[in-house]
């Protein structure tokens, strides 16, 4: 039987030329292991070998005319190799090398198909960035950790290069990627939830299924001095649209929202109606002036306690939308109030 | 003093079609004719009823879904205070939870129509019965317990230009009947096995309570307490045999993968997920009832509060957070267990999740608080959900999609793609009985 094969990327520190004194070194070419491949291929029990290691100074690799000055050698010299999986690092906390590494990996996964894996502590810097781009194991903090980290590391390896169906992150070991997957548990929910209390009741370690979203504020916009000299806009959540919903809203996870011009004469239930999944709407079909609350800022315009009004409303349905959707769309309809000159809105949510 | 319930067991292995109704030692016999006569009283706006069944096995969907019924029948209670099984609907509205229970189990009692859509009748927005579907081969069987069960399918006609509320009532109580009627078909006979469910509390165990926020937005989104919309309840407390006896009734209609039937309102998972570790690790120290969907923060933050000193006032260690809805109730679930945790009392939930079409959009809650801490996924409902095409269709011919664009109406048997799995009846998995979760890769 063929053995698999690994090709390994290192930095100048892991390849034995020394520190910070060496980081300039470029692209250095080894036969077979070296550092911590040394430690891994035992782990293979002869299904896996490294033919072939590459290393580079930190500095070196990190610098974008130098990384593409040494690109085309580096592919040509993986090529050759026919690896079935790339190993870099592990890089633990060190966030140039845990970038050179991303770098190489994200280099041989994109250019040549073939897959990679690296390992780093999981607040490295670079773990963020390239997280969608190759498998990261996590690690301990410093080279400390080589011991219990090379395992993990080592395993994943030899799983992308049997190309094995990888099961969750939790079960295989990396850093999750991003992507989540509808599964058939063991278990039902009730069950897990029962579980999880009680652990949690007991102060005994759990894992938490959904991870709360990243710390994130709207501030509030500063006030508006006065009134009197802003333009108004109207913008309604509550799913206001003419009669025969004419660009197809959505009624609910809305995705796009429609401008819609008003003109008091027609103003009326005959022509509009709400297309909102997600409450009764029976009192705003009656009248749309219930959402989009047109005379009575008219009103306010006539008495000079606005400055001026858009002669039209935006329109979409807020209801089972997702948090990156509502973003886009809310971020859509401000961009065109304020490129009519509108600085302030009434803001009809449902 | 806690209430004692014995749940008596008569499992339904076969169904068949006779002359007049029986169960005998796990064969369920049904007569047709009689059962339009059990219903034929509370079907004043009903044009027709016909049966169908789907057994265990079958490569099948069933489509317009309405409610599901646990069919059981209660032979023993106090004389001078206890109330029957499903309080408050065919039955007084007396207390609930003691006695003796007979159920038919692993048979399903399912309400299927094709509900007007005219704006007369059917109200608006929200408020009418999405085309719920029910697939029982496949990944998507795992979304209800009804792949496993023998299902009766009551399929029903209105009759045209009667009231939301009219057809509504008229169709639980139908169902309600049939289910009454053939599970009082054991009465007298021996059970294949019985439970007894009694939560008196053990010394030395944490109390633990589940807070059950349910829907209530006007008819076709009710959830019913003794027979009663929850619409302006506070929170209330109910004993866990309450629940398992039908004191609240499952009325949402109109998201299908937000849906808590009936069936699983008194077969609740965790109801007796926390039975079964009473006295072992817990206390089941009671239910807390309360309406999600509050319609303001006011009333929001005021329902939380109400829930939270409830649970402390009953001297729980820990609840946990169950809501029936969408972003709106996250909101209610959410403020709830902020309060229980500043009272000291530990909380852990159960939730749907977005995550986007292909499961890459980070934010996974349209709202959380730093104290949910302990979340478990139910699975996202936005991703896209691809059913095969099956042997057979029951509850309708045809699909009825899309009403705000006009109608879609596809063959009920061919293979078919939904956007997200609003459609799937209990897709969103609140009552936790699915084993659905979603995995981070």
């Amino acid at each position: 039987m063929t053995k698999l094969r690994a090709v390994c990327y290192i930095n100048q520190f892991f390849a034995g030329l020394g520190g910070e004194e060496k980081a300039h070194e470029g692209l250095l070419v080894y036969e077979g292991a070296k550092g911590p491949g040394l430690g891994m291929q035992p782990m293979w029990k002869g299904e896996m070998e490294i033919p072939l290691t590459l290393a580079c100074g930190d500095n070196f690799f990190n610098l974008e005319e130098n990384y593409e000055a040494v690109k085309p050698e580096i592919l040509r010299l993986v090529r050759e190799a026919a690896p079935d999986v790339v190993i870099a690092g592990p890089a633990f906390n060190a966030g140039r090398y845990g970038v050179a590494c991303g770098k190489f990996c994200d280099l041989i996964t994109s250019e040549l198909g073939i897959p990679s894996v690296t390992g780093m502590f999981p607040t490295n810097p670079a773990v963020e960035m390239y997280l969608r781009k190759t498998y990261i194991v996590a690690t301990g903090e410093t080279a400390g950790a080589m011991r219990t980290s090379l395992p993990k590391l080592a395993a994943l390896a030899l799983r992308l290069a049997q190309r094995a169906p990888l099961g969750p992150a939790a079960a295989e070991g990396y850093l999750p990627t991003g992507v989540r997957i509808n599964e058939v548990d063991e278990r039902s929910a009730a069950c897990r939830v029962v579980d999880m209390l009680m652990s949690k009741l007991r102060n005994e370690p759990y894992r938490t299924e959904i991870p709360l979203r990243k710390d994130e504020k709207v501030p509030a916009a500063p006030p508006l001095p006065d009134y009197s000299k802003v333009k108004f806009g109207l913008v309604t959540m509550g799913g206001l649209v003419p009669k025969g919903n004419p660009d197809k809203l959505k009624m609910y996870a809305s995705e796009t929202y429609g401008t819609y011009p008003i003109d008091l004469a027609t103003f009326d239930s005959a022509h509009y109606e709400s297309v909102h999944g997600g409450y009764d709407t029976t009192a705003v079909n009656k009248d749309p002036q219930r959402l989009v609350p047109y005379t009575a800022a008219l009103n306010l315009l006539e008495r000079g306690l606005i400055g001026s009004l858009t002669p039209y409303f935006l329109s979409t349905c807020g209801i089972g939308t997702n948090v990156g959707m509502a973003k886009k769309i809310g971020g859509e309809m401000a961009r065109q109030l304020k490129e009519d000159g509108v600085s302030a809105v009434f803001l009809s949510s449902t | 003093m806690t209430m004692r319930l014995t749940r008596k067991y008569y499992p339904v292995r076969e169904l068949r079609e006779g002359d007049r109704c029986a169960y005998s030692a796990g064969t369920l016999t049904v007569s047709y004719d009689e059962l339009l006569a059990v219903a034929k009283p509370y079907g004043k706006n009903i044009a027709k009823i016909w049966f169908e069944v789907c057994r265990p096995g079958e490569n099948a969907r069933i489509v317009h879904v309405l409610d599901t019924i646990q069919p059981m029948y209660k032979t023993e209670h106090p004389a001078n205070w206890g109330g029957k099984e499903y309080p408050g609907i065919l039955n007084y509205p007396h207390t609930a939870g003691c006695g003796v229970t007979n159920l038919l189990e692993g048979l399903a009692v399912m309400e299927c129509a094709a509900m007007p859509w005219d704006e007369g009748s059917a109200s608006s927005g929200l408020l009418y019965p999405r085309d719920a579907v029910i697939q029982t081969t496949g990944f998507y069987k795992h979304y209800t317990p009804f792949a496993d069960t023998i299902n009766l399918i009551v399929n029903f006609e209105v009759l045209p230009d009667r009231t939301s509320d009219e057809y509504d009532n008229d169709i639980r109580k139908s169902g309600m009947a049939i289910a009454q009627h053939l599970a009082r078909l054991t009465e007298g006979q021996p059970a294949q096995r019985e439970e007894v469910f009694d939560n008196t509390p053990v010394a030395g165990l944490p109390g633990v309570a589940l807070v059950w926020m349910c829907q209530n937005q006007g008819v076709y989104a009710n959830t019913l307490y003794y027979g009663l919309p929850i619409y302006d309840i506070a929170p209330t407390l109910l004993e866990p045999n309450e629940m398992l006896d039908g004191a609240v009734v499952g009325g949402n209609l109109g998201w299908p993968t937000y849906k808590i039937p009936t069936w699983t309102h008194v077969n609740g998972p965790i109801v007796l997920e926390l039975y079964r570790r009473h006295g072992v690790d817990l206390n089941f120290a009671g239910v807390i009832l309360a309406r999600s969907h509050q319609p303001s923060n006011w009333h929001k933050d005021r329902c939380a509060q109400i829930i939270a000193k409830m649970a402390a006032q009953l001297n729980c260690a820990g609840l946990i957070m169950q809501w029936e809805g969408g972003g709106n109730a996250c909101i209610d679930g959410m403020l709830t267990i902020q309060n229980g945790e500043r009272r000291g009392i530990r909380c852990a939930l159960l939730t749907f999740e977005f995550g986007g079409k292909d499961g890459t959009e980070g934010q996974l809650l349209v709202d959380d608080v730093p104290e949910a801490d302990a979340v478990v996924s139910t699975g996202s409902w936005e991703r896209p959900v691809h059913l095969d095409a099956v042997d057979v269709a029951y509850g309708g011919k045809t699909l009825r999609l899309d009403k705000e664009k006009g109608g879609y109406f596809p063959d009920a048997r061919e293979a078919i793609d939904f956007e997200t799995n609003v459609h799937m009846y209990m897709g969103g998995n609140q009552s936790g009985y699915s084993r659905i979760m979603a995995r981070e890769y």
